[in-house]
């Protein structure tokens, strides 16, 4: 820990970390302050008066939290009773022109109104008059929905377009209780982090079209993860529920923090990928374009596998590092061809310097550190006099490779393949594999941060996981012990890492070698 | 009881024209002023007990000297000419009347705070002041006291104009320094106050218009000569708006410290129509109203006014008679803080609504005892819990009616439990 001070809360010393405000210091002590409209990302506004706090012999007494940086000696009061009242009051007031309507408002069970009800306020309503009305179910576009009377204008997403993505779309007009968030007429959000709004706002005023209405949130599982969106692996969590008779389906990614890669943030892109793992998916496994039972398919590819004189293999640049080390030890007992050629997955252009990047694939940094060859030339020159090919889950090559798409044509082809796809239907053999919410492994991002993450869903008929199917292809490298051995050795950084403690934030490579350099 | 500091050239015809105030002394303190060391003129200033004209009285002196030292950021003049709070007409009649006497004022302060810009903020529905302000400053641009080098000095000093666009909040010194940044009028947390980071991020000083204006009399004649006017604590003369039900409603200029009553009385003719007086606004609709009996103690100065639990404000005096509702009063007051709310923080945005739509049920008959209760707490829910002040110059004041006048209140309530009855 950095720098630290003791102060007082209630009387009792704590010591926190220096240079933090009083809600971020003291949460990490297990203190909650309540609040509306700070957040770290955004900074303090002052705004919602929830976060007030005596400061003894203080000058004002009386004080935001979000505004007061910790410092040495301070007798801050939080359980006083001028204190707890101030919190009653301020949740009343939140209330009173609220429509209380929880029962068909996407944030119940997650709202900040709700819980904190529940713990300052607890009163029934004193309010006999009519409340103020405004507008609801407003299209501010980028598939945010708003509802004005909803919103308890702590302008978090006003600030969040305005601090973060610069575009400013958002703003609060008119005055006193007639103050309302709104866009410039025709002038909607448009940024590619808008649903970031959703997740900010601590109420069910920014809902989204997407979400809205499917599932209510303590029904959601919260599996934290990896966006496979494009090779920033930002941090998710991964909301997913098995409803009764269901199969474990996947609702919304949210964005989870992690300064080391995302921050408080993800792209509005990566967030509605999570579609692609509910659907689409190769289901079954096929010989000849029939859907065939999975172990007569996989006994069929073995033998095309063992019988083929030059066989390339072609994997995906979404791999964890584990199923790559394991592709690249089974091409090395086949002596097959490895390539990991997978332009089409660079979207020239598209990246924005910030999270969005031009590469779409989560682990391209594994596939060159692992020395897998992603030149096209590599592999048109591999599929020159190939007699078989072997897709590991690429699910993008035609696009930048028209020419070869002719000569993959005429290949007997094996599509080991989380999703149905062009290639599924043409192989000789298709076999279906679990996509990334269902297995765990690491990747490496594009600022080569190596991040671990686990499964989330568990299907009701779960696909085999690729390091089972590579087994059973005769692969021998796929228990999780050898496979860690083999990645210390792939990865000198990893050198004497002990892989139970690896870090929650993931570890940056780039600064582990300079490390080594330097000791 | 009238006495002539501030107001002294204000019946000279044309006095707003340089040529005219020139003859009758503009200006002249300023070669005085430049022989003076800056910090000299702070001391005059601190001495003279000159306070704050804007409502809260703070001594400017004092509030000069927060300067930081030795920052390398400029330092900003803001006058404040907001001039909103209901019952105050002051400052538009320096603008209008002696426009220079506020131009010479800001050279003074500007040449003690090391300031070269300034600001003056004035409410935008003052179109005919500020018409008559701007010519001013162009004539004093012309004549050499503003601009590259004023009166021949090597000193800088540019003023500009700002004009609001109707908001109350914006006489409040942060939301006036936001405005002037050109954004949503709004006050900002404090602190950081705005004598570290106001105006662009940089050390800036907030004036009243009147105590902008008081200075020029100050560096002429001296500090002692100033506080021969007023008392120990309050030292000096006020503009102060007299209005309500007086014979002679208007604006007089008087020492400070005189008699609440007698002034009423003596100044402004006394109570019109020869009815009973009921009441007295002292400072402003939010200072909170005084009953004949404490207005008969009270003494026009900042002790009195806050020994009676009140505040001495802007200097905008209003008397009511027998006949005034108090209800419909503070029905009215509440309607205007809740219209110029900023709606910025929850407690003014929600609370200031809740108490309008209260008392408008009372006044409809639909209200109870409890209502009234409520109101009261409401009261004291929201005050101080807010960024600004302003929703404490809405609760103070209603808080006192509340309190003094309650029968009033229940009076109202009343009808409707007899409408329930029958």
């Amino acid at each position: 820990m950095a720098e630290t001070v003791k102060l007082f809360v209630n009387g009792q010393e704590v010591e926190v970390e220096s240079g933090k405000n009083l809600i971020d210091a003291l949460k990490v002590v297990g203190i909650e302050i309540p609040h509306f409209c700070y957040h770290p990302a955004l900074g303090a506004d002052g705004n919602c008066r929830m976060c007030l706090v005596g400061i003894e012999d203080g000058r004002p007494p009386l004080v935001p939290a979000c505004k007061t940086p910790v410092s040495e000696g301070l007798k801050v009061q939080l359980d006083a009773e001028k204190i707890r009242k101030i919190q009653h009051d301020v949740m009343e007031l939140e209330l009173i022109n609220h429509p209380i309507d929880c029962p068909v408002c996407d944030q119940a069970g997650e709202c900040a109104l709700q819980d904190y009800y529940m713990t300052y306020d607890h009163q029934a309503s004193r309010m006999r008059v009519p409340q103020v009305v405004k507008e609801k179910k407003l299209d501010f576009g980028c598939g945010v929905v708003h509802d004005q009377e909803r919103c308890v204008l702590c302008a978090r997403c006003v600030r969040f377009t305005r601090l973060i993505t610069k575009t400013g779309e958002l703003g609060i007009v008119n005055r006193s209780d007639e103050a309302r968030v709104t866009v410039f007429p025709g002038r909607q959000l448009d940024n590619r982090y808008a649903l970031n709004v959703v997740d900010l706002c601590p109420v069910g005023a920014m809902t989204s079209r997407d979400f809205r209405f499917k599932q209510r949130a303590w029904f959601l599982k919260r599996s934290p993860s990896i966006c496979h969106g494009c090779s920033m692996g930002c941090n998710i969590f991964i909301d997913h529920n098995r409803e009764k008779g269901g199969d474990d389906l996947i609702y919304r990614f949210r964005p989870r923090h992690n300064a080391l890669v995302n921050g408080y943030f993800i792209c509005d892109e990566g967030r509605l990928t999570y579609h692609q793992e509910n659907e689409g998916r190769l289901a079954t496994a096929m010989v000849d374009g029939k859907d065939s039972p999975l172990d007569q398919a996989i006994e069929m590819a073995r033998r095309k596998l063992e019988n083929a004189r030059k066989p390339v293999f072609l994997l995906s640049p979404n791999c964890s590092l584990e199923q790559m080390l394991a592709i690249r030890a089974l091409a090395e007992s086949r002596k097959a061809r490895l390539s990991g050629f997978s332009d089409a997955y660079i979207k020239n252009g598209d990246g924005d310097g910030w999270l969005i990047q031009d590469d779409k694939s989560a682990n391209r940094a594994g596939l060159e550190l692992l020395g897998i060859d992603t030149a096209r030339e590599g592999f048109a020159q591999a599929l020159e006099d190939a007699d078989l090919l072997v897709n590991f889950n690429s699910m993008r090559i035609v696009p930048a490779a028209a020419e070869l798409a002719g000569k993959i044509a005429g290949l007997t082809t094996i599509a080991i393949s989380s999703h149905n796809g062009p290639l599924t239907r043409q192989a000789a053999v298709a076999l279906p594999v679990s996509s990334y919410s269902e297995y765990g492994g690491m990747v490496i991002n594009t600022n080569h941060i190596l991040q671990r993450f686990a499964p989330a869903v568990i299907k009701n008929q779960p696909a085999p996981d690729m390091l089972d199917l590579l087994r059973q292809l005769g692969c021998t490298l796929t228990e999780r012990t050898d496979l860690g051995k083999a990645m210390q050795q792939a990865i000198p950084a990893l050198a004497g890492t002990d892989m139970s403690a690896f870090p929650a934030e993931g570890l940056n490579l780039k600064e582990k070698e300079t490390d080594h350099v330097t000791a | 009881m009238e006495v002539k500091v501030l107001s002294a050239k204000f019946d000279i015809a044309d006095a707003h024209l340089l040529e005219v105030a020139k003859q009758h002394g503009a200006y002249a303190t300023l070669e005085k002023l430049f022989a003076m060391p800056p910090a000299d003129v702070i001391d005059e200033v601190k001495n003279s007990g000159l306070r704050g004209r804007g409502g809260a009285g703070f001594p400017a002196g004092l509030k000069w000297s927060f300067l930081p030292k030795g920052l390398d950021k400029p330092v900003y003049l803001a006058v404040n000419s907001d001039e909103s709070e209901p019952a105050t007409f002051k400052d538009r009649y320096i603008l209008t009347r002696d426009p220079h006497l506020l131009i010479e004022g800001i050279i003074i302060c500007c040449w003690a705070i090391g300031c070269h810009d300034c600001y003056i903020y004035i409410r935008g529905e003052y179109t005919t002041q500020r018409k008559a302000l701007q010519k001013a400053i162009d004539e004093a641009y012309d004549a050499g006291y503003l601009g590259e080098k004023v009166a021949g000095q090597d000193f800088r000093l540019d003023v500009t104009v700002h004009r609001g666009a109707g908001a109350y909040v914006c006489g409040e010194e942060t939301a006036l320094l936001e405005s002037v940044e050109g954004r949503k009028g709004q006050p900002r947390s404090k602190p950081p106050f705005p004598a570290v980071a106001g105006l662009y991020g940089c050390p800036t000083i907030i004036n009243n218009v009147q105590t902008i204006a008081s200075l020029p009399f100050i560096i002429a004649n001296g500090a002692d000569a100033y506080k021969a006017y007023g008392t120990e604590k309050s030292p000096g003369t006020h503009l102060f708006g007299i209005s309500g039900h007086v014979e002679r409603p208007g604006m007089y200029e008087l020492p400070l410290g005189l008699p609440l009553l007698e002034v009423i009385d003596k100044v402004a003719g006394g109570v019109w129509k020869a009815r009973k007086l009921k009441a007295v606004i002292p400072g402003g609709s939010s200072t909170p109203v005084l009953t004949p009996e404490e207005a008969a103690t009270t003494t026009l100065d900042y002790e009195s006014m806050a020994a009676h639990k009140t505040m001495f404000g802007s200097g905008g005096i209003v008397v009511l008679d027998e006949t005034v509702d108090m209800v419909r009063l503070v029905k009215n007051l509440i309607d205007f803080y809740h219209h110029e709310s900023c709606g910025q923080c929850t407690p003014c945005r929600e609370g200031l609504g809740w108490m309008l739509k209260i008392v408008k049920q009372l006044l409809n008959g639909e209200g109870t005892t409890a209502d009234i209760d409520l109101l009261r707490e409401l009261c004291d829910n929201i005050e101080m819990k807010t960024v600004c002040v302003l929703s404490a110059a809405c609760t103070m004041p209603v808080r006192s009616y509340l309190d003094k006048f309650r029968p009033e209140f229940e009076a109202y309530a009343a009808d409707r439990a007899k409408t329930e009855a029958a």
